[in-house]
C-alpha cells in the first residue's frame, strides 16, 4: 500500500517544530508574556513609575471596580447596549444587503463596492464626518430633518447623555455593515443554487426561500459575522475617542476607553489592567455564549 | 580707601533700587512716563511690542492714558549666548505637530552653529503625548531634550526624577524672564524653561464691537448684560465649544481667578478637592457652577452648546456668527486660517466674574516646558542644555514668536512683525494669574469628571444633581 504524501515522516515534526519557533518566539514576547503578565499586575497597585514600589493588593482591584467604581459599572453596561444595538443591526442590515446583492451583475458589484466603502477609511475619519453630520446646529442631519419639517426630531446627538450613545452606535453599523455584508455574500454564494430550485418547484415563496434556504444555510457565516462584531464592539476606542471622547459624563465610555483613561491619565497601572482581564473574560464569554447558541459547537445540525 | 556712611547708604540704596527694577514682573513695574513716545495713547492696555523698551498704554491715578515704557529684561544682567554643543545626535520629543517648520528652521540653525550635531525632532499629538511620554523618553536616552506640559505632567516627571535641574546655567537666569520659571520650579530649583507664554483669555471680534457700539464687558454683570445684547442681534455672543472637553475647560481659568479672596485660598479650596477632604458641592464651587448656568439662561451659549466642539466654534467666530472665542492666544491661528480677514481684528479681554473689585484681571499660562532627561548622558545632556540656551537666544525666541504666533517667555524679544501678537499684548498690562485650571494635578480623577459636570451645568443641567453625582464619582476616583 502507497503511503499518504502528505504523513510526516519520522524526524520532520522537529524540523517543523524549530521552524515555528521564530513565529512562536515573536508571539510568545510580544502577546503571550504581556497577557499573561497582565494578569500578575491586576493584582497590584502601581502608579507606573519604576522606580515606586508596586504594592500587591490580590483581588482589592477587582472587588472596588465591581462593589464601588460605578463609572466602571457604567461603562460595562454602555458596553453592553453598544453591543446589542450593533450586533441587531449591522448583522440585519448586512444580511439584507447580502441577499439582495448575491448574484454578480455590474450593478451588484457597484453597490457592493459602494457599501464596502466606509470600511476602507480610517475609524478617525469616519468619527470626523460623523461629527460634522451630527454637529447639532450645522450638521447635516440636522438640517434635513428641519428641512422636511421634523423640529423635534432634531437632536443634540452627541452633546446629550440620553442620545450619545445610539448616535455612535449608527456611526458603528454605518461603518462596519459593508464590511459584514462581503462576508454574507461569500457565505450566500456557497449555498447550492438546487436549493432554491426545489424550493421553488415545491412553491415557496421569496420569504420561505430565505427563510428556509438561505437563513439555515448561512448560520455559520452569522455565527463568524456576530462574534466578530461584538469584538468590535468592545474594541471601538477609535470611534468613541474621537466623537465623544466618552462624554457627555461618561454615557459613551466603553470599557477600552476607560482602561485607556485609568492606566495612561489616572496612572493606576494597576486597576487598569484588573479591568483589563474582566474585558478579556466578558469578550470571551460573550463569544463562547454566541458560538452556543448558534449552535456552532458540538451540537451543531 | 576709607568709604563714608553717606556713601554707603547711597550704594545701598542704588542696589536696592536696581534689585527692585531687576526682579520687578515684566509690564507691572519698573514703568517710567514718557511724553514724547509718538502716537497718542487711546487704548488702555495696547503694547508696541518693541524690543527690550516696550510702551504700554496705561491709566494714571488721575485716570488719564498715558504711553509707559516697559522693562522686559528680568535679571538687570546682559541676556547671554547660546553654549556651543559637542557633536553627537538627539532627539527633541514634543507634541507640537504645528511648530514643526519652525523648528526645522532653528534646528538648521543650531546644527549650522555646532557642526556634528544633529538634532531630530520627534512629534506625537498631544493626547498620545500626555499620555506616554514619560514611558517613552525614560526608555530613550537620545530623547535628551523634551516638552511636557505644565502642571500635571510637569508634576509626573518630576516625580519620578525625569528633570535635570538647570538652575546653574546662566541662560537661565540672563535669558529668561524670571516670572515665566515658576512653572518649572520646585524648591527654588529650576528644572525646565516654560517657553512658550500664553494667554487663556477670551478672544473677541474688535471690528465688530467697535461697528455695533458694544463695550468689552468689564464685570459679571455687563458679561451677562453683554450675552442678551448679543444675542438679540442674532449674533452668538460666545462661541465656548463645550464639546471639546480640552478648551471648553479654558474659561474655568477666568472663573477660578476671582473665586477667592486670595491665590493662598484658591490653591488650598483646589488641594482640599484633589484630596477628598473637600467636593464639589462646597460653596465657592458650588457658586461658581451656578454662574455657568446664569450664563447659558443669559443665552451667553450658542444653542444645543454641549454638542458644539472645538472645529466649529472658532469658524463661527472667524464668520462673525460669534462676538467671542472664549479660549485663549493659541487659538488666534485656527481663527485666521478659518478667515483672513479677521487678521488684526482680534483682541483680548480678561473676563471677570465677579462684580467686586477683582483679585486679577486675566490668565497667563505656559504650553511647554522645556527640559532635559536625566537618562541621557553626558554629552547628550550637553547638546541638549546648548539647544534650549540656542532656544532662549531672542532673535531665535522671536523667529518662533512670529512663526508660530504665540509670546515667549524669553526676554527681549519683538513682537511688532505680527498684528495679532501685538493686539492681544493688550492683556500683559493686566494683573495677570497663571492659569490655575492647571493646579488640578489629578486630571483622570478629578479635573476631568469636574469640568464635565461643569459643562453639563453650561449646558443647562441642574447644578445641584450634576455637582452631588460628579462628587460621588471623584470620591469613588481617589478610592481606587
Amino acid at each position: 500500500m502507497r503511503k499518504p504524501k502528505n504523513v510526516i515522516r519520522k524526524g520532520e515534526s522537529k524540523i517543523l517544530l524549530l521552524m515555528a519557533l521564530p513565529a512562536f518566539a515573536i508571539y510568545a514576547v510580544l502577546y503571550l508574556y504581556p497577557a499573561l503578565s497582565n494578569l500578575l499586575w491586576a493584582t497590584r497597585r502601581w502608579d507606573g513609575n519604576p522606580e515606586s514600589e508596586p504594592e500587591a493588593v490580590g483581588f482589592r482591584n477587582f472587588t472596588y471596580m465591581f462593589t464601588n467604581d460605578d463609572v466602571f459599572i457604567q461603562s460595562l453596561g454602555n458596553n453592553f447596549r453598544f453591543m446589542i444595538l450593533v450586533v441587531i443591526f449591522q448583522t440585519g442590515f448586512s444580511l439584507l444587503f447580502a441577499t439582495y446583492l448575491t448574484k454578480n451583475t455590474r450593478t451588484t458589484i457597484f453597490l457592493r463596492t459602494l457599501y464596502f466603502f466606509p470600511t476602507i477609511l480610517s475609524s478617525v475619519s469616519v468619527g470626523l464626518i460623523w461629527l460634522a453630520l451630527y454637529d447639532p446646529n450645522y450638521g447635516f442631519i440636522n438640517a434635513s430633518l428641519n428641512a422636511l419639517g421634523f423640529e423635534s426630531l432634531a437632536l443634540n446627538w452627541l452633546g446629550d447623555s440620553r442620545y450619545a450613545l445610539y448616535a455612535l452606535a449608527v456611526t458603528q453599523v454605518w461603518f462596519h455593515t459593508g464590511q459584514m455584508m462581503v462576508i454574507y455574500v461569500a457565505g450566500l454564494q456557497q449555498i447550492p443554487q438546487e436549493l432554491y430550485e426545489a424550493a421553488q418547484v415545491d412553491g415557496a415563496s421569496k420569504w420561505q426561500q430565505f427563510k428556509h434556504v438561505s437563513w439555515p444555510m448561512a448560520l455559520p457565516t452569522t455565527a463568524v459575522v456576530v462574534a466578530y462584531t461584538t469584538i468590535q464592539t468592545f474594541r471601538a476606542f477609535d470611534l468613541v475617542y474621537t466623537m465623544t471622547n466618552g462624554g457627555p459624563l461618561n454615557s459613551t465610555e466603553i470599557l477600552v476607553t476607560l482602561i485607556y483613561r485609568n492606566a495612561f491619565f489616572g496612572y493606576q497601572y494597576g486597576y487598569a489592567a484588573a479591568q483589563t482581564v474582566v474585558l478579556v473574560v466578558v469578550v470571551l464569554s460573550l463569544t463562547w455564549l454566541q458560538r452556543r447558541t448558534l449552535r456552532l459547537d458540538y451540537g451543531a445540525k | 580707601m576709607k568709604v563714608s556712611k553717606s556713601t554707603k547708604v547711597l550704594k545701598l540704596l542704588v542696589v536696592g533700587a536696581f534689585a527692585l527694577s531687576a526682579t520687578t514682573v515684566p509690564i507691572s513695574g519698573a514703568i517710567a512716563n514718557t511724553p514724547n513716545l509718538g502716537a497718542k495713547c487711546t487704548d488702555e492696555g495696547v503694547n508696541t511690542g518693541t524690543t527690550s523698551r516696550s510702551l504700554v498704554c496705561v491709566k494714571t491715578g488721575a485716570g488719564e492714558l498715558r504711553w509707559a515704557r516697559v522693562k522686559l529684561s528680568s535679571s538687570g544682567q546682559s541676556p547671554v549666548s547660546a553654549s556651543r554643543a559637542p557633536s553627537g545626535s538627539i532627539e527633541f520629543h514634543h507634541w507640537r505637530g504645528e511648530d514643526r517648520t519652525v523648528f526645522d528652521s532653528i534646528i538648521a540653525k543650531f546644527e549650522a552653529a555646532n557642526p556634528g550635531v544633529k538634532v531630530t525632532q520627534v512629534i506625537k499629538d498631544s493626547t498620545s503625548y500626555q499620555a506616554t511620554a514619560l514611558t517613552t523618553i525614560r526608555s530613550n536616552p537620545k530623547a535628551a531634550v523634551f516638552t511636557t506640559f505644565r502642571g500635571g505632567q510637569f508634576n509626573d516627571f518630576f516625580k519620578a526624577n525625569m528633570v535635570v535641574d538647570i538652575s546653574s546655567q546662566r541662560f537661565v537666569k540672563n535669558n529668561v524672564i524670571q516670572s515665566a520659571l515658576a512653572p518649572a520650579t520646585v524648591a527654588g530649583k529650576v528644572y525646565g524653561i516654560p517657553y512658550q507664554s500664553l494667554f487663556n483669555n477670551p478672544l473677541y471680534n474688535a471690528d465688530m464691537f467697535a461697528k455695533r457700539g458694544w463695550k468689552v464687558p468689564k464685570n459679571w454683570t455687563q458679561l451677562l448684560e453683554f450675552c442678551k445684547t448679543a444675542k438679540s442681534a442674532g449674533i452668538i455672543p460666545m462661541a465656548w465649544p463645550a464639546g471639546t472637553r480640552g478648551n471648553a475647560g479654558q474659561i474655568l481659568n477666568s472663573f477660578l481667578m476671582n473665586s477667592a479672596p486670595d491665590l493662598a485660598t484658591i490653591e488650598q479650596r483646589v488641594v482640599d478637592i484633589e484630596s477628598g477632604k473637600a467636593d464639589l458641592n462646597s460653596a465657592w464651587f458650588k457658586d461658581m457652577a451656578s454662574k455657568y448656568k446664569q450664563m447659558n439662561d443669559a443665552g451667553c451659549f450658542p444653542n444645543n452648546v454641549t454638542g458644539y466642539n472645538d472645529s466649529v466654534a472658532p469658524v463661527d467666530f472667524a464668520t462673525g456668527k460669534a462676538a467671542i472665542y472664549p479660549t485663549g492666544s493659541f487659538g488666534i491661528s485656527s481663527v485666521t486660517k478659518a478667515n483672513p480677514d479677521m487678521k488684526g481684528k482680534i483682541k483680548m479681554f480678561g473676563m471677570i466674574t465677579t462684580d467686586d473689585k477683582p483679585l486679577y484681571e486675566g490668565i497667563t499660562n505656559n504650553t511647554f516646558i522645556l527640559s532635559v532627561n536625566p537618562k541621557s548622558n553626558s554629552r547628550d545632556q550637553q547638546i541638549a542644555r546648548a539647544f534650549i540656551s540656542f532656544l532662549a537666544q531672542s532673535n531665535i525666541a522671536q523667529e518662533y514668536a512670529i512663526g508660530t504666533s504665540q509670546h515667549t517667555s524669553i526676554v527681549n524679544v519683538d513682537y511688532s512683525a505680527n498684528v495679532d501678537l501685538l493686539n492681544v499684548s493688550d492683556i500683559m498690562g493686566k494683573k495677570l494669574l497663571l492659569a490655575p485650571r492647571f493646579l488640578f494635578l489629578n486630571v483622570a480623577q478629578v479635573r476631568d469628571p469636574m469640568e464635565d459636570a461643569l459643562i453639563a451645568i453650561g449646558g443647562g443641567a441642574d447644578v445641584n444633581k450634576t455637582l452631588t453625582d460628579t462628587s460621588a464619582k471623584i470620591k469613588q476616583n481617589l478610592g481606587k
